[in-house]
């Protein structure tokens, strides 16, 4: 253990801040360079995959973003960006899937990690509903096909007279500030939690307590 | 710091601080998984590419279906389109879909209204310099409502009974200006002039293409050319993409059950589907204290194979 | 104008039907997952046994 005494500096709430972070993630805890000898299987890979695959998808969508919505139909660079951006989600998703089994068969929830999982899961329900947003925003068949028979779901449950799937101005805005925002947040989030909790001991070590 | 935890009374997950360690680089482990990923992202991307079929516009529409224009711009004025009987958010034609009692599409209440019939007479108001059509609304402005209704219902009606639903091929009968303006609004779809004219018409820059789709959405042409590309609602086609393309294979659960009974033939499948998928994503995202689920890992050792090393070292 | 020939290759088997394409997308990430828990992990950086990591 190795975190400096808190120095509460007078109570300021700055101090109070740096305090409750340092508790909740120990500035050695945030990038350890060893980790439990038990990691030392390739399933554990998926995870940083996952976060490697995101990262792409933000990268090749904040270049989309310098063309604008419609660039990928006019331009033959803009269209392969918008390849990249349509491979790495399938990558991205395809890790996440894939990390979600490693974790399931883990029981990675043990020993106080149920919100690492809780976060993981909404994270994942937060990236769909930013793909389904993705397939709106293209500005093609898809989006006219998509939006056409989505509305009718979101229409079913009450919610389409505020988010609404036919108005790609909403539609797009959505995609790329405030889901993207969202999936970050809860990734970060998630992250975090992995580092204070520490990767999840094998199954069957559990102390028997008499 | 122990952050040991009671699962049940009498066992206790260690801390996985108290293990011992190994060297590992999490930063070079990142670089690597990033480049990658971006190298995968980049290869995939230049051998495959990604399908980009153009938008159906309202000319392709009306070049390629001309009946499908007619008949649907006939069903918009007799309020028997998709559309017109919906219900909320766009009018209160329906009660909507209900799902354990609930009536959340009606709660939703009417937040994006649109007058289906507004959607062939607004476009039709706008043209100028053709004395058929003006001839024509004034004819139709001239009915009472409940006329108006009758005349558009005949001719619907007529239509769906004339071989291809060919307009040039429907008997005579008592269908008012219909046909007069059922043909003005094809002239104008297929010259172009409906473009935009759901959208942005009198505001310039539109940017939210709700009429536009509703009017595409009551038309058979959209759809057909979607389940042509296996993209219908019974064909799983949430999953999919158009051509080759991997499609949302994510989405499996979702689309499943719209594929058996009693979702397949129920009106309220949608909110009944959501309702559904809401209720197992609650279970996966509580999973941790779900009895019996979360055993299921301990049940079936796959972790035996992951921590296998680990478990070697303990029995030597 | 969208034909026939715009729809991919699917297989069906009774109600399900998949595209050959997300079939091949699934069956691959199940081999790569079972992969990822059969093949070796190296660890040629073990350090002797210490007490835990702070």
């Amino acid at each position: 253990m190795s975190t400096a005494p808190p120095d509460t500096g007078g109570g300021t709430w700055t101090a109070g801040l740096r305090d409750r972070l340092s508790r909740t993630v120990p500035a050695d805890q945030l990038l350890p360079d060893r980790q439990p000898a038990y990691v030392a299987s390739w399933i554990y890979v998926f995870g940083v995959l996952t976060l490697a695959g995101l990262i792409v998808v933000v990268g090749s969508g904040l270049v989309l973003s310098f063309g604008g919505a419609i660039w990928w139909h006019t331009s033959s660079l803009g269209h392969f960006v918008n390849s990249v951006h349509l491979w790495s989600v399938e990558l991205f998703f395809a890790c996440m899937v894939i990390h979600l089994w490693g974790k399931f068969w883990m029981a990675a929830w043990r020993g106080h990690r149920g919100l690492t999982w809780v976060t993981g899961v909404v994270a994942f329900v937060a990236s769909i509903g930013a793909a389904f947003t993705g397939y709106l925003t293209q500005s093609n068949f898809d989006s006219q096909w998509i939006s056409g028979e989505a509305k009718d779901g979101i229409n079913s449950i009450g919610v389409g007279s505020w988010f609404n799937v036919l108005n790609p101005g909403q539609m797009l805005m959505w995609h790329i500030v405030l889901l993207p925002l969202a999936v970050g947040v809860i990734a970060v989030l998630h992250i975090l939690m992995v580092r204070r909790h520490g990767v999840v001991p094998p199954l069957g070590d559990e102390e028997v307590s008499s | 710091m122990t952050t040991t935890t009671t699962l049940r009374p009498g066992r206790r997950t260690p801390d996985s601080h108290g293990y011992p360690t190994r060297s590992y680089d999490l930063v070079k482990e990142f670089v690597l998984a990033l480049g990658l990923m971006t190298a995968l992202s980049l290869v995939l991307a230049g051998i495959f590419s990604s399908p980009d079929d153009p938008s159906i516009t309202m000319s392709g529409w009306a070049k390629a279906d001309p009946a499908d224009v007619v008949a649907t711009a006939a069903g918009e004025l007799a309020g028997t389109t998709t559309s017109a009987t919906y219900g909320a958010p766009y009018n209160h034609a329906s009660e909507g879909q209900s799902v354990l009692g609930l009536q959340l599409q009606k709660w939703g209440g009417v937040g994006v209204p649109v007058d289906s019939a507004d959607l062939v007479l607004q476009p039709l108001r706008g043209v100028t310099g053709d004395p058929r059509t003006s001839l024509a609304l004034a004819a139709w402005d001239a009915l009472p409502a409940s006329a108006q209704t009758a005349a558009a219902t005949a001719y619907a009606d007529a239509l769906a009974k004339a071989p291809d639903g060919d307009p040039a091929q429907v008997p005579a009968g008592r269908y008012g200006p219909l046909p007069a303006m059922t043909a003005a609004f094809l002239r104008l779809a297929q010259g172009g002039g409906l473009e935009g004219s759901l959208t942005s018409s009198g505001t310039f820059y539109g940017g939210d293409q709700t009429r536009s789709m509703l009017l595409l959405s009551d038309g058979a042409y959209l759809e057909d050319t979607a389940v042509a590309d296996h993209l219908g609602g019974d064909q799983w086609g949430m999953m999919n993409e158009v051509g080759n393309y991997p499609g949302q294979p994510w989405m499996w659960l979702y689309t499943f059950w719209y594929q058996v009974k009693p979702f397949s033939t129920s009106e309220n499948a949608d909110a009944q589907v959501w309702m559904l998928m809401m209720g197992l994503t609650l279970a996966l995202i509580l999973l941790p204290w779900i009895p019996g689920l979360r055993s299921i890992p301990r049940w079936i050792p796959v972790h035996r194979l992951i921590w296998r090393e680990h478990y070697r070292r303990q029995r030597t | 104008m969208d034909s026939v020939f715009d729809a991919g290759k699917y297989v069906s088997w009774g109600v399900v039907s998949i595209s050959l394409t997300n079939l091949l997308v699934i069956l691959a990430m199940v081999v790569i997952f079972v992969l990822a828990l059969v093949i070796p992990f190296p660890h040629d950086h073990e350090s002797p046994s210490d007490g835990g990591d702070a």
